[in-house]
């Protein structure tokens, strides 16, 4: 790629001929307009993460201890207005039993102890950034966290062949906003670590928007009728991850959940 | 010196096929302009990893010995001996129908003789991580315990799901591997590597192009993988990849079809001295990548090892 400073001439210049040449090396200054595409759309390429508290509990909540002793104050939960619509998840009140339950039981429980892939919408507020990677027929997420990857074809390949972790995803352009349909996940996932869940009725409808290059404002409508009495919704900023040296990392977790998943299954060798 | 003639004229007479072969296929080009890799593509095929003893230093197959090769080693069902638990039937796996289009009797093609130049130490370590297996987790195949296939082990046929999708962006090439579901997303912005201090089970490969053929160097690797996982890969498999570990791969599009992979491996506390496989990457723009959720349905780990302490308390009460 070649590094090209583009400067509001070049932005307009792009503007004004889209369909002429690709631009390689929009400017990504947050401030300026989000850079476009050869046909047009929005170019969301880049790495983006959000900034919030949304893995500890997408609802609002007041920092609170760590549910294991020893990490004191690093294990401890920050507080956070939470991502919630209208501020409450609308449960059922049987669901609404269970959540309270899995909350009590959230470190046995909870998929990310385990580096189990974290499901739609939740690997988008993972404390971790993500690549989302646009061509004008593809366009693929990879997540640091996990290494979880998710295929968003633009054209819809038919049903999914089985439910899955991250589900099976159809992206379409709604003028400047991808709207991607997330359909068959499976009921293994939660919404974050206060044991927020959803059965495999799941239906995520994500809309990404741009609000200038550096930064997307990011919304998902929820519906599960097993778990909510209605569909409800989350909204958050995204934020361009703008340092030079910026890259997503390798977070292979599977590695530090041996110990804990298989330990007692170890040759204990005598000391 | 007639040895030395037929070198020179072997080597013209590569030469002058590669420059024929670049003039009689122009590849498309990315809207940026990089030769375009995109696609869906597989890896599958039924040539040995290795050069088998049996073609002692044939390094291509006839016609005739290539279609006995491909009924031969084509996967079929059979049960299990007795005592033998059994693996996947041949539904789960895909191996391909036919070996590699040049006909080598081997993906190893550099040394001549088809053969990995393994240390002493390769062997040994080799042979204490197979040992070992059921004692812990630690001197398992990283593909047992669904971390990753590594580079460049996560390129080498896998027996199933050997799909690769590629999708090129301003700045990175990426290739998805169905297996274990690993992104690589390959730098080409002219980054140098990371800091030696980052250390990555993948490594850190940056790319760039040379004329039509993607260059992708590899280093930083933690020095907890595996050369190779896959136990197509024979005698390699198990031989550990050292911090040390340099790879560079080649992606070459040939045609419509078939993009030509070739990686060249040093690492020398394993391997007397670098080798190189070469490999077809072929076009299946039917194939449909599917979550490969690996760790999350993990049972080899945990039926391994609890298997071996059940060997160990027998052994004990004899």
């Amino acid at each position: 790629m070649k590094i090209v400073k583009a400067g509001i001439a070049t932005v307009i210049v792009a503007a004004a001929i889209p369909l002429l040449m690709y631009t390689p090396a929009p400017s990504q200054t947050p401030g300026s307009a989000m850079p476009r595409m050869a046909d047009g759309k929005p170019d969301i390429n880049g790495i983006w993460q959000a900034f919030n508290e949304a893995n500890w509990d997408i609802e609002a909540h007041s920092a609170g201890p760590s549910p294991v002793l020893v990490d004191g104050a690093i294990g401890a939960t920050p507080p956070g207005m939470g991502i919630v619509e209208g501020g409450t998840i609308p449960y059922k009140d049987s669901a609404l039993a269970q959540k309270k339950e899995n909350y009590k039981n959230r470190i046995s429980l909870d998929p990310e102890v385990k580096c189990y892939m974290p499901g739609v919408p939740r690997a988008t507020y993972m404390p971790q950034p993500f690549q989302i990677l646009q061509t004008t027929k593809d366009i693929m997420i990879a997540y640091q966290y996990a290494g979880a990857v998710r295929q968003i074809p633009l054209t819809n390949p038919g049903p999914a062949p089985s439910d899955s972790w991250m589900g099976t995803s159809v992206g379409r352009w709604e003028g400047n906003t991808l709207v991607v349909d997330v359909t068959d996940q499976n009921d293994r996932t939660w919404f974050d670590r206060a044991g927020n869940y959803h059965s495999d009725a799941l239906h995520v409808v994500e809309r990404y928007t741009p609000m200038d290059a550096g930064h997307i404002l990011y919304e998902a409508t929820i519906e599960d009728p097993n778990v909510f009495t209605r569909p409800w919704k989350i909204s958050m900023p995204l934020y361009r991850r703008v340092e030079k040296n910026a890259r997503l990392m390798e977070f292979k977790c599977v590695e530090f959940v041996e110990e804990l998943m298989y330990g007692n299954l170890r040759k204990q060798t005598a000391r | 010196m007639i040895t030395r003639l037929v070198l020179l004229l072997s080597v013209l007479l590569v030469t002058l096929t590669i420059a024929i072969g670049q003039s009689s296929w122009t590849p498309p080009h990315t809207a940026d302009g990089q030769p375009d890799l995109q696609g869906t593509w597989t890896s599958a095929t039924l040539t040995p990893f290795e050069r088998p003893a049996e073609f002692k230093d044939k390094a291509f197959l006839t016609k005739e010995e290539a279609a006995d090769w491909a009924a031969k080693h084509a996967r079929s069902d059979a049960p299990p001996a007795e005592g033998d638990p059994g693996t996947y039937n041949a539904i789960w796996f895909d191996s391909g129908t036919s070996v590699v289009k040049t006909m080598r009797t081997s993906l190893v093609i550099d040394p001549p003789d088809g053969k990995v130049p393994l240390t002493r130490e390769a062997e040994a370590r080799r042979n204490f991580n197979l040992a070992h297996n059921a004692d812990s987790w630690e001197y398992m195949s990283l593909w047992d315990r669904c971390i990753t296939r590594g580079v460049p082990g996560g390129m080498f046929p896998a027996g199933y799901n050997n799909a690769y999708q590629i999708i090129q962006t301003p700045g990175y090439v990426t290739i998805v591997a169905e297996m274990i579901h690993d992104a690589r997303i390959i730098p080409v912005d002219g980054r140098p590597h990371a800091p030696s201090s980052v250390r990555f089970w993948n490594g850190d490969s940056v790319g760039h192009w040379e004329g039509n053929t993607l260059v992708v160097d590899t280093t930083n690797f933690n020095g907890k993988g595996w050369a190779a996982t896959s136990a197509s890969a024979g005698r390699v498999r198990g031989v550990p990849q050292s911090v040390d570990a340099h790879v560079v791969e080649r992606f070459t599009r040939e045609d419509a079809n078939i993009i030509t992979y070739r990686v060249t491996i040093e690492d020398p506390i394993y391997f007397a001295k670098p080798w190189t496989v070469s490999l077809p990457m072929t076009s299946d723009p039917t194939y449909r990548i599917f979550e490969y959720a690996c760790h999350e349905g993990n049972q080899a780990v945990p039926n391994v090892l609890s298997a071996g302490r059940v060997h160990d308390r027998d052994a004990a009460s004899k």
